[in-house]
C-alpha cells in the first residue's frame, strides 16, 4: 500500500512538495512561536527571580490624573525613620529606604550621566546583589554621612576602562553643585531588569544623599526582605497595617511582593505563548486546507484510476485508505520537517537573544499530533469522495 | 455444467437529467459454467452495458440477475467488490492499465486487494507476464508498451486471482489481425482450462471462436446462434 502512496505522490513532485511546505510552515511556526515564548518568559522570570521571591517593595502609588505627584501625606510619611518603623514588623527582616536621583559622575576627562541610589548597608543582601570588589558602605559610613560610593559594574567599565577604580576620587555633580566622593567598591554584574538598570547606577549612603546632595529626606521607595519565604503575605499585611495608621488613603501607596510580579510575568507569558501558538495554529490550518485542495484536484484527476482499482476489486475502504494515507503521509512528512525547521529557528532566535532554547515536549507532540490530525481531517473528505465513486462512471471519465 | 449467470428481463436505464436512456430493455439469457460466449451487435446496442453487469461493476435497474446463486440486485457494494476481485477477470477495450504503475505492478494489483503475500504475488505476476510473452517487459510502464503488449498485460492482470470467469470487451478491436489472433488464442486456452469466457466483438470471425453468439440490438437480444 505504501508503494502505491509513494508512487502517486512522486508522480506529482511539485504538488506534493507544496502541500508538504504548507504543513511544514505551520508546524515550524507553532514550534518556533512556543519556544520563543517560553524562552522569553524564562529570561524575564529568571531576571525577576534573581532579586529573590521574598522581596517586597513599598512605593507611592501614582494615580491617574496626578501624574508623578505623590500626596502630601506620602511625602511626609516616606522618611528614613519610617524604615525603622517598618523593620519592627515581625515578618520583616530588613528594610532599605531608597532615595533615587540623577546626576553626573566625573573622573578626569570622562563623565557619565547616571542614577544615584541612596541606600543602606543591607541593600546588597536585600536585593540579592553582592559586591564584586572592594566593600559596600557600613553603618558607620551611614552615620557619618560619609562621601563614599560603590559603582555598578557598567559604570565602572565606562569610567575606568583600564584602571582600578578602588580608592579613586570622583566628582559627583547634581543641579550645579559638585561633591568629591571616594570609590570603595564595585558591584557584580546583574544584567538588565525591566527598566531598572542596576549596573548603570552608583550606590551611596542614603543619609549622605538626603543631607548633602538632595537636601530632601523623602524616600522614593522601600525594599523589604521578608523574614522567611513563606511569610510574604504576613509581611505585606503587617506593613500595610503600619502604613494605614499614617496614611489615610490606602490607594496612595502600594505594597508589592516580587512573587506577585513573577506571577504576573508568568500569566502574561502564558497568554503570549498561547497567542503566538494560536496564530501559528492558523498557519497549520491553512496548510491543511492546502492539502485538501490538492487532494480534491487529485481525486478528480484520478477518477479513472479509481474506477480501474474498483474494477479490480478494491473496496470503498481500500480507496479511502489510499487517499487518507497520501494525505497523512504528506502532512506528517511536513510535520517532521517543520519540527526540525521550527527548532532550528527557535535555536537561532535564542542564540541571538541569549536566552536558553526551550522546546517543551508538549509542543513537539502538539505539532506532530496536530499535523497528523490535519492530514486525517482534511484527507477524509476527498478520500470519501474518491471511495464513493461508482466504478462504471469512473471508468467512463475522460 | 450448470448455470453460472442467469438474467431475466433485465433493464438498465440511465437518467441524464430529464431524458431516460434505456441501454438494456428486457434482456433474458443464461450463461453455463465453462461456456465460451460471444456477444455481437451494432454500436450502442448495449453490449458494454451487459458486460458491466456481468462484471459486477454495476447493478441492473430492474429484472432478476443471479450469479452462482447470489442475487446481484441485493448484493452490497462490498460483496460486488469481492466478486470482482476473486471470481472475475475483466479485460477492457481501452486496456485500462494504471498509468503510473509498471506492468508487473499492474498485474499484481488485484492480488493486493485480495491480500496475497508480496513474495507470492510477485512470483505469480511474473509467471503470468511470461505466459503472455512479456517476461522481458516487467518494469515497463504502460506508456512504454505497444497496444498489443498493453492488451496482454491487461489479460495477465485479469488472470491474477485465477478467476473462474473472464470477460473481455472488444479485446481485439484496437489490434492488427496477427496480434488479434494471438490474443484470441490466449482466450481459447483460457476456455480450455475450464474458465467461462465472454467476448464482445464486432467481428464475425472473432465471434466464431466461441461456442455461442448472442446478437444484440437496441438493448435487446435479437437472436442466439450456436456455432461449431
Ligand atoms: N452512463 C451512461 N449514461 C447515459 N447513457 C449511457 C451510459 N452508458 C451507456 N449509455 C447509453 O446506453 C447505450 C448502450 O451503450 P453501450 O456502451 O452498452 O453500447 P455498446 O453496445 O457497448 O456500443 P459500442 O459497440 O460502441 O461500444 C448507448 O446508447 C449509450 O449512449
Ligand atoms: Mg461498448
Amino acid at each position: 500500500m505504501l508503494r502505491t502512496t509513494i508512487n502517486s505522490l512522486s508522480a506529482h513532485k511539485l504538488r506534493t512538495a507544496l502541500s508538504v511546505l504548507g504543513i511544514l510552515i505551520g508546524v515550524a511556526s507553532v514550534i518556533a512561536m512556543i519556544s520563543v515564548g517560553q524562552g522569553a518568559t524564562y529570561d524575564i522570570r529568571s531576571r525577576v527571580e534573581s532579586l529573590g521571591a521574598d522581596l517586597v517593595t513599598v512605593s507611592p502609588a501614582f494615580r491617574v490624573g496626578r501624574a508623578g505627584v505623590a500626596s502630601a501625606q506620602i511625602t511626609e510619611t516616606f522618611t528614613l525613620e519610617l524604615a525603622d518603623e517598618l523593620a519592627k514588623a515581625p515578618a520583616v527582616r530588613d528594610v532599605v529606604p531608597v532615595i533615587q536621583t540623577n546626576g553626573t559622575i566625573k573622573y578626569r576627562d570622562r563623565n557619565l550621566q547616571t542614577t544615584l541610589m541612596g541606600v543602606t548597608p543591607a541593600y546588597p543582601s536585600v536585593v540579592n546583589y553582592p559586591v564584586a570588589r572592594g566593600r559596600f558602605f557600613s553603618a558607620q559610613d551611614l552615620e557619618n554621612y560619609a562621601k563614599v560610593l560603590v559603582l555598578g559594574s557598567e559604570v565602572a567599565q565606562q569610567l575606568f576602562p583600564d584602571e582600578d577604580p578602588l580608592g579613586k576620587e570622583v566628582v559627583l555633580e547634581r543641579a550645579g553643585t559638585r561633591f568629591l566622593f571616594t570609590i570603595i567598591g564595585v558591584m557584580t554584574s546583574k544584567g538588565q531588569l525591566g527598566f531598572g538598570q542596576y549596573d548603570n547606577r552608583i550606590y551611596l549612603p542614603v543619609t549622605t544623599v538626603a543631607r548633602r546632595i538632595t537636601g530632601d529626606r523623602t524616600v522614593n521607595f522601600y525594599n523589604l526582605r521578608v523574614a522567611s519565604t513563606d511569610q510574604v503575605d504576613e509581611a505585606i499585611a503587617q506593613v500595610e497595617f503600619i502604613l494605614s495608621r499614617r496614611i489615610s488613603n490606602p490607594e496612595d501607596y502600594r505594597v508589592r511582593a516580587q512573587q506577585d510580579i513573577i506571577e504576573t510575568v508568568n500569566q502574561n507569558a502564558i497568554t503570549m505563548t498561547f497567542l503566538l501558538g494560536g496564530i501559528a495554529a492558523i498557519a497549520l490550518l491553512v496548510g491543511g486546507i492546502g492539502i485538501m485542495n490538492i487532494l480534491l484536484v487529485s481525486v478528480v484527476e484520478r477518477t479513472r484510476e479509481i474506477g480501474i482499482r474498483k474494477a479490480l476489486g478494491a473496496k470503498r475502504r481500500d480507496i479511502l485508505w489510499q487517499f487518507l494515507t497520501e494525505s497523512v503521509f504528506v502532512s506528517v512528512l511536513g510535520g517532521v520537517m517543520g519540527l526540525l525547521m521550527g527548532v532550528g529557528a527557535a535555536a537561532l532566535i535564542a542564540s541571538f537573544s541569549r536566552w536558553p532554547l526551550i522546546v517543551p515536549s508538549y509542543a513537539v507532540f502538539l505539532a506532530l499530533g496536530f499535523s497528523l490530525i490535519v492530514g486525517l481531517i482534511f484527507g477524509v473528505y476527498p478520500a470519501a469522495r474518491a471511495a464513493r465513486l461508482d466504478p462504471v462512471e469512473a471508468l467512463r471519465y475522460e | 455444467m450448470g448455470e453460472l449467470f442467469h438474467l431475466e428481463d433485465v433493464t438498465k436505464v440511465y437518467k441524464m437529467g430529464e431524458v431516460e436512456v434505456r441501454a438494456l430493455d428486457g434482456v433474458s439469457f443464461a450463461i453455463q459454467r465453462g461456456e465460451f460466449l460471444a456477444i455481437m451487435g451494432p454500436s450502442g446496442s448495449g453490449k458494454s452495458t451487459v458486460m458491466h453487469l456481468l462484471g459486477c461493476l454495476d447493478r441492473p435497474t430492474s429484472g432478476r440477475m443471479v450469479l452462482d446463486g447470489l442475487d446481484l440486485l441485493k448484493a452490497s457494494d462490498n460483496q460486488l467488490a469481492e466478486i470482482r476481485n476473486a471470481k472475475i477477470g475483466f479485460v477492457f477495450q481501452q486496456f485500462n492499465l494504471l498509468p503510473r504503475e509498471s506492468a508487473l505492478r499492474n498485474v499484481e494489483t488485484p492480488a493486493i486487494y485480495a491480500g496475497m503475500k508480496r513474495s507470492e504475488r510477485v512470483r505469480r505476476a511474473r509467471e503470468l507476464l511470461e505466459r503472455v510473452g512479456l517476461g522481458d517487459r516487467l518494469f515497463h510502464f504502460p506508456s512504454q508498451l505497444s497496444g498489443g503488449e498493453r492488451q496482454r498485460v491487461a489479460i495477465a492482470r485479469a488472470l491474477m486471482n485465477d478467476p473462474a470467469i473472464v470477460l473481455a470487451d472488444e479485446p481485439t478491436g484496437n489490434l492488427d489481425t496477427k496480434t488479434g489472433e494471438e490474443i484470441l488464442t490466449l482466450f481459447r486456452n483460457l476456455h480450455k482450462e475450464g474458465r467461462t469466457v465472454v467476448l464482445v466483438t464486432h467481428d464475425r470471425r472473432v465471434a466464431e471462436y466461441a461456442s455461442r453468439i448472442l446478437h444484440m440490438q437496441d438493448g435487446r437480444i435479437l437472436k442466439e446462434e450456436r456455432v461449431n
